[in-house]
């Protein structure tokens, strides 16, 4: 193997042994990097070093490593889930660094979405918001035919995009008031676009907004933060929407 | 009487949001015509100081003026209620951290240029609206241009009203959902646009800062003689 091309970085990374105790950043050198790792795997080979040395590993979230689970959200280097636009951090690879580099690795820093330890952090908030109306209500019974209800190419295609939110947080993260409103307005917009989620749109406005409020989370200043860092690129339109839907609701619906 | 609808303007973060947005153009446009009614100043004494007599003779502009107090307070509350809880729950301890294009100077700024606002505000009723106006408006004004002092703290407030507008007005269609991909980026223009044109009161008290209307009141003595 020819490793003329590996090199070694430092990453400062967040500690934190519990939900209530101190943090702090701490420094950590990773030798002997591949430019085609990922940064979780670079992660893990830091963490493989840690334990062969007795420490404890860094807590880290991943699951899929292919972008679409929204688990593994980290801050490097002060951006919500690294330097490359719209990717998730598992996404992210060592190439985009170079010898010699100091990584400050963080969690999202979110009020309501408290550290579990070290780069983990508990983001149920956001399950919570989906299970007060993120569904449509279906009886069981029979699978109906895919093509009893016509859906608009277009409108099936945004639902698609806003469907594509994989729940991250990252537009929590980055949002200057933490507001969640990206996620929200993508949750309720992937059912208010299709007419299977049409009959209960008005009540899952409603509710998803207020589970929303009850999460503690900040209003939406409307800067866009949000847009720039979704690794999904969900659009703001989202929150317009949401908005719309709401207000809609709030005025004609019997609620 | 279900009242819910009501209460949700308030109680729920968008309902405060729609608000400010619906207040906010409310005031724009306020401005906008002010800016119109400034703009007599150049159609001489007479116009201008008939215009404010009609203004102050018609029995509704107190009721206006009531009216507009009362936007001008729904726009603060719903500010200043958003911002703090923006404040309580804003991602904080990042040791580092770069925003990622979507701030802009006057989104960034918009809460401190709401209070150089207010605070020009208040100068500005201090000075204008609850003094002695026996020397007609006119005189009162366009004595006023001719001061350094006065002419500078109103070039900043106007300049505050531009950086403020610059975010606020694209920000208040959003808010109340109006997007498209089509008329987004007309609304964003637009906005700047009514944001710029707020720099006329700038330019209008710097006019007369610079004696701009005696060159041309000269001019036409001249002609006349």
């Amino acid at each position: 193997m020819n490793n003329s091309k590996h090199f070694n970085v430092t990453i400062r990374v967040w500690r934190q042994s519990g939900p209530d105790e101190q943090g702090r950043m701490v420094p950590y050198e990773v030798k002997d990097i591949s430019p085609d790792m990922s940064f979780l795997e670079m992660i893990d080979v830091l963490n493989e070093n840690l334990i062969k040395k007795n420490e404890q590993p860094i807590t880290v979230e991943s699951d899929c490593r292919e972008g679409i689970c929204g688990c593994c959200g980290l801050v490097v280097n002060g951006e919500v889930h690294g330097p490359d636009e719209h990717s998730t951090v598992c996404q992210l690879h060592m190439r985009r660094f170079k010898d010699g580099d100091i990584i400050t690795v963080e969690p999202w820093r979110v009020r309501s979405f408290p550290i579990i330890k070290d780069l983990a952090v508990d983001r149920s908030a956001l399950d919570r918001i989906i299970q007060a109306g993120g569904y449509i209500s279906v009886n069981t019974g029979a699978a109906p035919d895919a093509n009893s209800i016509p859906v608009n190419k277009d409108n099936a295609e945004e639902a698609m995009d806003s469907a594509a939110c994989i729940g991250c947080g990252a537009c929590v993260a980055a949002c200057p008031n933490g507001a969640a409103m990206l996620f929200t307005g993508a949750k309720i917009s992937q059912l208010a676009l299709l007419p299977q989620g049409e009959p209960e749109k008005q009540t899952r406005a409603l509710n998803m907004v207020a589970a929303m409020d009850c999460e503690k989370f900040g209003n939406c200043s409307n800067e866009y933060e949000c847009e720039a860092v979704c690794p999904k690129d969900i659009k703001v339109s989202n929150i317009a929407r949401m908005n719309r839907e709401f207000m809609l609701a709030n005025l004609f619906s019997k609620h | 009487m279900n009242i819910t609808f009501i209460r949700r303007l308030i109680s729920a973060s968008i309902g405060r949001k729609v608000l400010m947005a619906v207040s906010g153009l409310a005031l724009g446009l306020f401005m906008l015509v002010h800016l119109a009614e400034n703009l007599l100043l150049f159609k001489g004494e007479m116009a201008y100081n008939d215009w404010v007599d009609f203004l102050l003779s018609n029995p509704l502009t107190p009721f206006f003026e009531v009216g507009l107090l009362g936007i001008f307070i729904i726009h603060i509350v719903m500010g200043v209620w958003v911002r703090v809880e923006d404040f309580i729950n804003a991602p904080r301890g990042y040791e580092a951290r770069k925003w990622q294009g979507g701030r802009t100077i006057g989104s960034a700024t918009q809460l401190y240029t709401a209070a150089a606002i207010l605070a020009y505000l208040t100068y500005h009723m201090l000075t204008f609206r609850f003094v002695n106006h026996d020397m007609g408006f006119y005189q009162m004004v366009t004595s006023a241009f001719r001061n350094n002092f006065f002419v500078a703290i109103y070039v900043g407030g106007a300049l505050a009203v531009v950086l403020h507008l610059s975010h606020g007005m694209q920000s208040a269609f959003q808010t109340l959902g109006v997007s498209h991909p089509k008329y987004t980026p007309f609304i964003k223009l637009g906005g700047w646009l009514v944001a710029l044109t707020m720099m006329g009161f700038a330019f209008i008290s710097v006019y007369y800062l610079f004696g701009l209307d005696l060159g041309a009141a000269a001019v036409e003595m001249t002609v006349v003689q």
